[in-house]
C-alpha cells in the first residue's frame, strides 16, 4: 500500500506552540504572585553589606548596584510588567475596536477623520511614538498603560475597520438588514463577532511587544524608575557592569523578559497557526 | 511617466500628514508639562536669567507667533536653534542622521537577505524538523529585547572574548577619518581611507548584527507565510502538475509572487529599525541620530523635537513611497 | 491492447486525525487516444481525486491500492524523474478555477513559453511563435498580444482557453479537465467544450472531462463513467449510459436536471454520504427505491463489457424523462409526500411519513418535483412595481461607473411567479438588490405594497423591509457564522419585536414546514450541509409571512440531486396566491419549471418578457433565441430555429443603439444606431424591430449557409 506522508504536523505543532506559550505565561504568572513565598528579601530592600555580590549564599542571584537582590526583584518585576502590558492592550484592543467598528461600518466624514489621526499616528515608528508620549506624560505606572495603549489602539482600529468593510459586504449581513434588523443590531449581532478574529490571534503577540516596550522605556529611564522593579530597570541599572564581565545584574532580567515574551509570542503564533488552518480546510 | 506622476499624487497626499505632524508636534510639546528653560538652566537660576533666555528663543511671543515663525522657518530650510546647545539644529541633524542611516540599511538589507534565503527554505520544509527550528528561532529573535541583546553581545564579543572594541564611538579617532556624509564606512570608502574602514566596520559590527536579529523575525515569518501561500496556490499546483523543471518553478512561480508582499512589510521593519536604534545607539554608546532625539525629548529641546520628529515623518513616509513603487514593479496587479 | 490510461481497481482512503475518508473505493475506469470520457457525478464522489491520483498527486495521509497505468507503466509507483516526464508530458490537468491557476505574476505567454521549452524542447523563438499558435488554436483573439497579458488582465472565459493551450502546450497524451466550464456561460460552455473535443479529434489526444453538468458535456463525450462515493456505479458509451441509464443512481442523477424542453425535474432523498471507510454493501442502497436485502449486504460488482454498472437491480427503459415514471400530480399535490431516504437532507416532511424509513412501496423515488404551471389570467394584487429603474455603482473616485440597470420597470403580483434570466453580468442581482432595497436607484421609483421603499427612514423602512425577503444563491454564506440557525431564523421577528415565546414557536413552525430536525436549531451554519443551509435560508425568509420573495439562484451553489430538492421546496411556496415571487437564474430550465412569467435581461435591460410557454416555445427576441440555443440538455432541447451570437459577451460593450447589436447575427446599422423598446408581439414584449422578420433571416442564413 502507497502512502503519501502525513502533514498532520501543522495541527500538532499549532497545539505545542499554544501550550508551551501558555505554559511559560502561568509559570510567570505564578512566579509573580508567590514572589513573597520565593524570595526572602523584599524587592526594594538594601543589604548594605552587600553591593554588586555575585550570585550564590545570601543572595541567589546576587545583589546590584544599590545592594537590592537581583532574584526578589525579578520576581516582584514580573507583576508590574504583565500587569501593564494585558491591561495596555486590553485598552487599545476596546478603544479601536469600538473606532474601527464605527469607522468601517458608518463610513462618512467620520471614517475620514478617524482615519486621518490613525495615518498621522501611523507616520511613526511605534516605539518612536511611545518614547515620545512617555516622555511628554510622564513617568507613572498609568501614564505608562496610557502610553502604551495610545499607540497600538490605532492598528487596532484599523485592522478593525478593514475587517468590518469586508464583512459588510458579506451576504449575511444583507440578510440581516434584509430582516429589518437596525445598525445597532446588525453591528453588535453579526459584524462584531466576525470582525474580532484576526484580533484575537494579534492581541497576544501584541502583549509581548508591549512588555518590550515598557521595558524598553525604563531601560532609556522614561517608563519605571529605580528602584522600582521592573526588568527594563533592572537591564538599566546593571548595563555598566557588563563592561567589566559582572552578567547577573542585567542578564537575568533580560532573560526573564525575554521568556515571557516567548510566551506570548508562542501563543500568538499557535493562534495564527490554528486560524490559518482552519481558514484552508 | 506614469511612475512619476503616480510618486508626485502620493507626495502630495503626504503633505496635509506631515502638515499634521508639525502642527501635533509644536502643539504637544509646549502643552504639556515640562520646561526647556528651567531644566537646562538649572535649579539656581533667577526668574529674570529664565525670562531673559525665554526671550533669547523667542518663547515669550505668543504661541501663534511663535508657530509661524517656526513655519517661516521651515519654509527656508532653518530648523531653528537648539536650546540646549545653542548650535544650529540643521547642522547637528547633519553631522547625526549619516551614521544612523548607516546602521539601519546595513542591518535591514542583512535582514531581508537572510529573511528571504531561510523563509523560502523553511516554506518548502513546511511542518518538518527544519521548519520548525527556523520558526522557533524566528519567534526568539521576535522576543528578543534588543538593548538587552546588545548587552549580551558585547558581553561575549568585547568582555569575555575581546573580538571587537569597546562600545564606545564610531571608528577609531587615530584613523583620523574625513567626515563627508557622516556614515564612516561610505566616507572611509570615499576617501580611501582603509584603516578607518576596517575601524568602522568592526565598531558597526555587534549593532548591525543586533538590529538584524532584531529585525529578521517579523520579515522571516512573513516571507514564509507568503511563500506556503504560493506553494499551496492552485497557480503552483498547475505549474507542478504541468511537470516544469525545478529551477523555472523556483524562479518563474515561486519567488516573485513570494516577494510581492515583502517591500510593504520591509518598509515597516525600517520604522521598527530606526526605533530599535535609540536603543541600540544607547547600549553602544553611539553618536546618533536617536541618541540626539532621545536627549532632545527628555530635555524638553522644542526645535529638536520638533526637527527629529518630522524627519521621523519625513522618512517614514518616504520608506513607504518607496516600498509601493517597488510592489508597482513585481506585482503587475497593482496599478499605479 | 493497453489502454492509454488504465485505472485498475484504484482505492485511495484519507487518514486525517479524528476523521478518514474513504475518497475512493475499488475504481476502474480506462481512456484511450483519441478519446472523450467524461467523469461524473456529484461533488465528494471522488472525481477531482481519480484526477489527483493520475498525475501522483494525492493530499497528504492519503492511502493508496491499486494501480494508476499510464501508457503500461504505474504512476504511483514512480519516482521523482520519472513523475517529473509523466506530469505534464504524459498528462497535463486543467484546472477548475483557471484565474486561480495561473501565476499572478509571470504572463500568461512566458508560463505557456516555459511548458514548451520544457516538455517539447523548443528554443525561446520557436516557444513563443508556438505559443501565438496556440493561443490561435484555442481561440483567443489578437494572440501576439494576449502573449504579454497578465492572468488578471484575462476576462473568466479567456483564462479558461489559456488554462487550454497551457495544458495542450505540454504536448500531453492525456488530457484531464477538472469543471473546466464552472462558472462560465452557457453560450461560452459550448465553445469551451469544443477545444477539447477537438484536442481528440485533430491531436489524438485522450481526454478526460469531470464534470457534474451532464448535460453539458454529453455532447462531446464518446464514453461516460459515474461515480458515486468514491466507487464506479455506472460507466459506458454516451448513448447507453445517458439514454437508457441501468443505475438508479445515474437515472436519479440524470432526472434531478430539469430541461429546457419543459421537463421538470424530480428529487429523490437524501445526500451523498462520506464514506469513512470504503462500502461493504451499495453506497447508494439507502437513497435508492429498487434496493432489497441483498443491496445492503453485499456491495454489487461492475459489471458488464463496454456497458457496465454495479446493481444487482439494474433498471430499463428511457433515462430522464423515463415514459414508465407516474404521471405528473397536480401542483402542491401529495404526490411529494413520499421522497425520503437517509442522508442529511432527509427528514420528515408534512403528511409524509416520520424520519427515515424505507420510502413506501407506492412511491415512486423520483417524484416529480413540479408540473407546468395553471395558466393564471387574473393574479392578485401588486406587491412590487418597478418604474423605469436606472442603476449606476459610481467608482468612488472619477467619473464613470458601471451601469448596472437601465431603465426597468417590472410589476409582480400576489400568486405569481416571475422568472428572471440572464448571463452573468445582466443586472439580475442588482434587481433582486433593488427590490429589496439593499440597493437604492439612482432615478425611477420602486415600490413594495405600494410604498416607496427608498422614501422610507428608520423604524418604518425596518418594517416595511420585511415585507420583501430574499433567498441568496450562497446558502451557507447567507448565514451569519458565529450566530445559531434559531437565531438566523428569527431574526425578521426579532426586529419586528415579536415576544421570545412566539418566535421560538413560530421558529420550529416554519423549520418542520422545511422538513429539517429540530435539533437544528443550535447549530452554527458551517455544521450544515448546503442543502440543509439553503433550506434554512428559505425558512428564514419565510417565518414573516412576507409579500414578496426573491430567489437569487438558489440552488447554484449545490450539487445536482440536492439541487432538485431545494428547487421541489420553491416550487411549493410559489403555488402560494398571498405572496409574490421572484427566482433569479442564469438557467432557463429551472426557470421553466414553475415560473408563470419570465423577464429576459441583457446588459441591463429587458429585452423579452411574457409568459413562460410563450417566451420558451416563441422566442422573438435573437437573444432569447440564442440563450435557448445554447442551453445544455439531454432531451433535445430547445427545437426552434438556432441562433448564435458572435462574440463572447465580455468582449461585447454596450453602445448607442441595441445592447447587443455588437453580438447579434441580424444586426444592422439602425441596430446600432438606435436604441430598442419593449413592443407587443403577441402574448410577449420583445425589444427588437426585426422580430416580424427574422423568421425569414433565419432561413436564409440556413440556406446561405447549406
Amino acid at each position: 500500500m502507497a502512502e503519501v506522508r502525513v502533514e498532520a504536523g501543522a495541527r500538532s505543532f499549532s497545539r505545542v506552540l499554544i501550550l508551551t506559550g501558555a505554559a511559560i505565561l502561568v509559570v510567570v504568572a505564578l512566579a509573580a504572585l508567590a514572589a513573597p513565598l520565593l524570595s526572602s528579601w523584599g524587592p526594594e530592600e538594601i543589604d548594605a553589606n552587600a553591593t554588586l555580590a555575585g550570585p550564590g549564599g545570601a543572595h541567589l542571584l546576587g545583589t546590584d548596584t544599590n545592594g537590592m537582590d537581583v532574584w526578589s526583584r525579578l520576581l516582584y518585576a514580573a507583576r508590574l510588567d504583565l500587569g501593564v502590558a494585558v491591561s495596555a492592550v486590553a485598552l487599545a484592543v476596546v478603544v479601536g475596536t469600538a473606532l474601527g467598528l464605527l469607522a468601517g461600518y458608518l463610513g462618512g466624514w467620520l471614517d475620514d477623520v478617524l482615519m486621518r489621526i490613525v495615518d498621522i499616528f501611523q507616520a511613526f515608528p511605534t516605539f518612536i511614538l511611545a518614547l515620545a508620549v512617555a516622555a511628554l506624560l510622564g513617568n507613572g505606572t498609568v501614564n505608562l498603560v496610557i502610553t502604551i495603549a495610545a499607540v497600538n489602539a490605532p492598528a487596532y482600529a484599523r485592522l478593525v475597520r478593514a475587517e468590518v468593510r469586508s464583512i459588510r459586504e458579506l451576504p449575511f449581513v444583507d440578510a440581516s438588514i434584509t430582516s429589518g434588523a437596525s445598525t445597532v443590531g446588525v453591528l453588535w449581532r453579526h459584524v462584531l463577532p466576525n470582525s474580532l478574529t484576526p484580533v484575537r490571534v494579534i492581541a497576544p503577540l501584541n502583549c509581548g511587544w508591549a512588555m518590550l516596550t515598557l521595558a524598553g522605556l525604563s531601560f532609556l529611564g522614561l517608563g519605571v524608575t529605580v528602584p522600582g522593579a521592573e526588568w527594563g530597570a533592572m537591564i538599566s541599572l546593571g548595563s555598566p557592569d557588563v563592561v567589566a564581565g559582572r552578567w547577573w545584574t542585567s542578564v537575568p532580567p533580560g532573560l526573564a523578559l525575554l521568556v515571557c515574551v516567548l510566551g506570548f509570542s508562542l501563543l500568538g503564533e499557535g493562534l495564527q497557526e490554528r486560524a490559518d488552518a482552519r481558514r484552508r480546510s | 511617466m506614469r511612475l512619476l506622476r503616480f510618486v508626485a499624487r502620493r507626495l502630495l497626499q503626504v503633505v496635509p500628514v506631515l502638515l499634521g505632524v508639525v502642527v501635533v508636534t509644536f502643539v504637544l510639546v509646549r502643552v504639556l508639562p515640562g520646561d526647556p528653560i528651567r531644566t537646562i538652566l538649572g535649579p539656581n537660576a533667577t526668574d529674570a536669567d529664565a525670562a531673559a533666555a525665554r526671550a533669547r528663543f523667542g518663547l515669550d511671543k505668543p504661541m501663534w507667533q511663535q508657530f509661524l515663525d517656526y513655519l517661516k522657518g521651515l519654509a527656508t530650510g532653518d530648523f531653528g536653534t537648539s536650546i540646549q546647545s545653542g548650535t544650529s539644529v540643521g547642522s547637528e541633524l547633519a553631522l547625526r542622521v549619516g551614521p544612523t542611516l548607516e546602521l539601519v540599511v546595513l542591518s535591514v538589507s542583512l535582514a531581508l537577505l537572510i529573511a528571504v534565503v531561510l523563509g523560502v527554505w523553511s516554506a518548502r520544509r513546511a511542518d518538518r524538523f527544519g521548519d520548525h527550528s527556523v520558526r522557533i528561532l524566528a519567534l526568539v529573535g521576535n522576543s528578543m529585547p534588543e538593548f538587552w541583546l546588545g548587552l549580551v553581545l558585547i558581553l561575549v564579543g568585547y568582555s569575555a572574548l575581546g573580538w571587537f572594541p569597546a562600545p564606545s564611538g564610531r571608528v577609531d579617532p587615530d584613523t583620523n577619518l574625513t567626515p563627508l556624509t557622516g556614515a564612516d564606512l561610505l566616507d572611509a570608502i570615499l576617501t580611501g581611507n582603509g584603516p578607518a574602514f576596517t575601524s568602522a566596520l568592526s565598531h558597526l559590527a555587534l549593532p548591525v548584527a543586533t538590529l538584524a536579529i532584531v529585525v529578521v523575525a517579523p520579515l522571516l515569518r512573513s516571507v514564509r507565510a507568503s511563500a506556503l501561500e504560493v506553494l499551496r496556490s492552485e497557480a503552483y499546483l498547475a505549474a507542478t502538475t504541468h511537470g516544469l523543471r525545478p529551477r523555472t518553478l523556483l524562479r518563474g512561480y515561486l519567488l516573485r509572487p513570494t516577494l510581492v508582499r515583502l517591500p510593504a512589510l520591509a518598509a515597516l521593519v525600517f520604522g521598527t529599525a530606526i526605533g530599535s536604534t535609540v536603543l541600540i545607539e544607547y547600549v553602544y554608546s553611539w553618536q546618533g541620530f536617536g541618541q540626539w532625539a532621545l536627549r532632545g525629548l527628555l530635555y524638553r529641546d522644542y526645535p529638536v523635537v520638533q526637527a527629529s520628529v518630522l524627519l521621523i515623518a519625513l522618512g517614514y513616509v518616504i520608506v513607504f513611497l518607496i516600498a509601493d513603487v517597488v510592489h508597482a514593479v513585481l506585482d503587475p496587479r497593482v496599478r499605479i | 491492447m493497453t489502454h492509454l490510461l488504465s485505472i485498475e481497481d484504484l482505492s485511495v482512503l484519507i487518514r486525517r486525525p479524528g476523521r478518514d475518508v474513504a475518497a475512493l473505493s475499488g475504481v476502474d475506469l480506462h481512456v484511450d487516444a483519441g478519446e472523450v470520457v467524461g467523469l461524473v457525478g456529484e461533488s465528494g464522489g471522488g472525481k477531482s481525486m481519480v484526477a489527483r491520483a493520475i498525475v501522483a498527486l494525492l493530499p497528504g495521509g492519503a492511502r493508496t491500492r491499486g494501480a494508476v497505468r499510464f501508457e503500461g507503466a504505474d504512476v504511483l509507483a514512480m519516482d521523482e524523474a520519472a513523475l517529473a516526464t509523466h506530469r505534464g508530458h504524459g498528462a497535463a490537468l486543467c484546472f477548475q478555477n483557471p484565474r486561480g491557476a495561473l501565476s499572478p505574476t509571470r504572463t500568461v505567454g512566458r508560463q505557456l513559453t516555459d511548458r514548451l521549452t520544457t516538455h517539447q524542447r523548443m528554443d525561446k523563438a520557436a516557444a513563443r511563435e508556438t505559443a501565438r499558435q496556440l493561443f490561435e488554436a484555442v481561440g483567443i483573439r489578437n494572440p501576439a498580444r494576449r502573449l504579454d497579458a497578465y492572468p488578471h488582465e484575462l476576462s473568466g472565459g479567456m483564462a479558461q482557453r489559456v488554462m487550454i493551450s497551457l495544458a495542450t502546450g505540454c504536448a500531453p497524451g492525456l488530457l484531464i479537465a477538472d469543471e473546466p466550464t464552472t462558472g462560465l456561460d452557457v453560450t461560452l460552455t459550448r465553445e469551451i467544450l469544443r477545444q477539447f473535443r477537438h484536442a481528440a479529434d485533430t491531436d489524438g489526444r485522450g481526454v478526460l472531462l469531470i464534470s457534474h453538468d451532464l448535460a453539458s458535456i454529453a455532447s462531446v463525450c464518446d464514453r461516460v463513467v459515474v461515480l458515486y462515493a468514491g466507487t464506479v456505479v455506472e460507466s459506458g458509451p454516451v448513448a447507453k449510459v445517458l439514454r437508457e441509464p441501468a443505475h438508479p443512481y445515474t437515472r436519479a442523477l440524470l432526472a434531478s436536471v430539469p430541461d429546457v424542453s419543459g421537463r421538470p425535474a424530480r428529487a429523490i432523498g437524501g445526500a451523498m454520504p462520506l464514506l469513512p471507510s470504503p462500502p461493504a454493501a451499495c453506497p447508494f442502497a439507502p437513497r435508492c427505491a429498487h434496493a432489497t436485502e441483498r443491496c445492503t449486504a453485499q456491495r454489487p460488482p461492475l459489471t458488464g463489457d463496454g456497458w457496465a454498472y454495479a446493481c444487482f437491480h439494474p433498471q430499463t427503459g428511457g433515462g430522464a424523462a423515463a415514459p414508465g415514471a407516474p404521471p405528473p400530480p397536480p401542483r402542491g399535490g401529495a404526490g411529494r409526500g413520499g421522497v425520503g431516504g437517509v442522508g442529511a437532507d432527509a427528514l420528515p416532511r408534512p403528511g409524509g411519513a416520520p424520519a427515515c424509513p424505507p420510502p413506501p412501496p407506492g412511491a415512486a423515488p423520483a417524484a416529480p418535483v413540479t408540473a407546468p404551471p395553471p395558466q393564471r389570467t387574473a393574479a392578485g394584487r401588486v406587491v412590487m412595481e418597478i418604474e423605469d429603474a436606472h442603476v449606476v455603482y459610481g467608482s468612488r473616485f472619477g467619473s464613470g461607473g458601471h451601469h448596472a440597470l437601465r431603465g426597468v420597470s417590472l410589476e409582480i403580483r400576489a400568486g405569481e411567479t416571475v422568472g428572471v434570466v440572464g448571463e452573468s453580468g445582466c443586472g439580475k442581482s442588482t434587481l433582486a438588490r433593488l427590490m429589496l432595497g439593499l440597493t437604492a436607484p439612482s432615478s425611477g421609483t420602486v415600490r413594495l405594497d405600494g410604498i416607496d421603499l427608498h422614501a422610507q427612514r428608520g423604524r418604518k423602512l425596518r418594517r416595511l423591509r420585511t415585507r420583501a425577503r430574499l433567498v441568496f444563491q450562497d446558502p451557507v454564506g447567507s448565514l451569519s457564522p458565529r450566530r445559531t440557525v434559531a437565531d438566523a431564523i428569527g431574526e425578521p421577528l426579532r426586529a419586528l419585536g415579536v415576544p421570545a415565546a412566539e418566535r421560538a414557536e413560530r421558529v420550529a413552525q416554519v423549520l418542520a414546514r422545511m422538513n429539517l430536525d429540530p435539533a437544528m436549531l443550535r447549530r452554527h451554519p458551517h455544521e450544515l450541509s448546503g442543502g440543509q443551509a439553503q433550506r434554512v435560508g428559505i425558512a428564514r425568509a419565510l417565518v414573516g409571512d412576507p409579500d414578496l420573495i426573491v430567489f437569487d439562484e438558489p440552488t447554484s451553489a449545490l450539487d445536482v440531486t440536492v439541487q432538485a430538492q431545494i428547487l421541489d421546496v420553491i416550487a411549493e411556496l410559489a403555488g402560494d396566491a398571498s405572496r409574490g415571487s421572484v427566482f433569479i437564474s442564469h438557467d432557463l430550465a429551472t426557470v421553466r419549471g414553475f415560473c408563470d412569467r419570465v423577464v429576459v435581461l441583457y446588459l441591463g435591460r429587458i429585452v423579452e418578457q411574457g409568459p413562460v410557454e410563450e417566451v420558451f416555445g416563441n422566442p422573438r427576441h435573437p437573444y432569447t433565441r440564442a440563450l435557448l440555443s445554447s442551453a445544455p440538455s439531454l432531451d433535445g432541447g430547445y427545437t426552434g430555429a438556432r441562433v448564435e451570437l458572435a462574440k463572447d459577451l465580455e468582449e461585447a460593450d454596450a453602445a448607442t443603439g441595441c445592447p447587443l447589436a455588437a453580438r447579434c447575427p441580424f444586426a444592422t446599422d439602425e441596430c446600432r444606431a438606435e436604441p430598442q423598446h419593449l413592443t407587443p408581439y403577441g402574448a410577449a414584449e420583445a425589444a427588437c424591430w426585426r422580430v416580424p422578420q427574422i423568421p425569414a433571416l433565419i432561413r436564409e442564413g440556413a440556406h446561405t449557409r447549406a
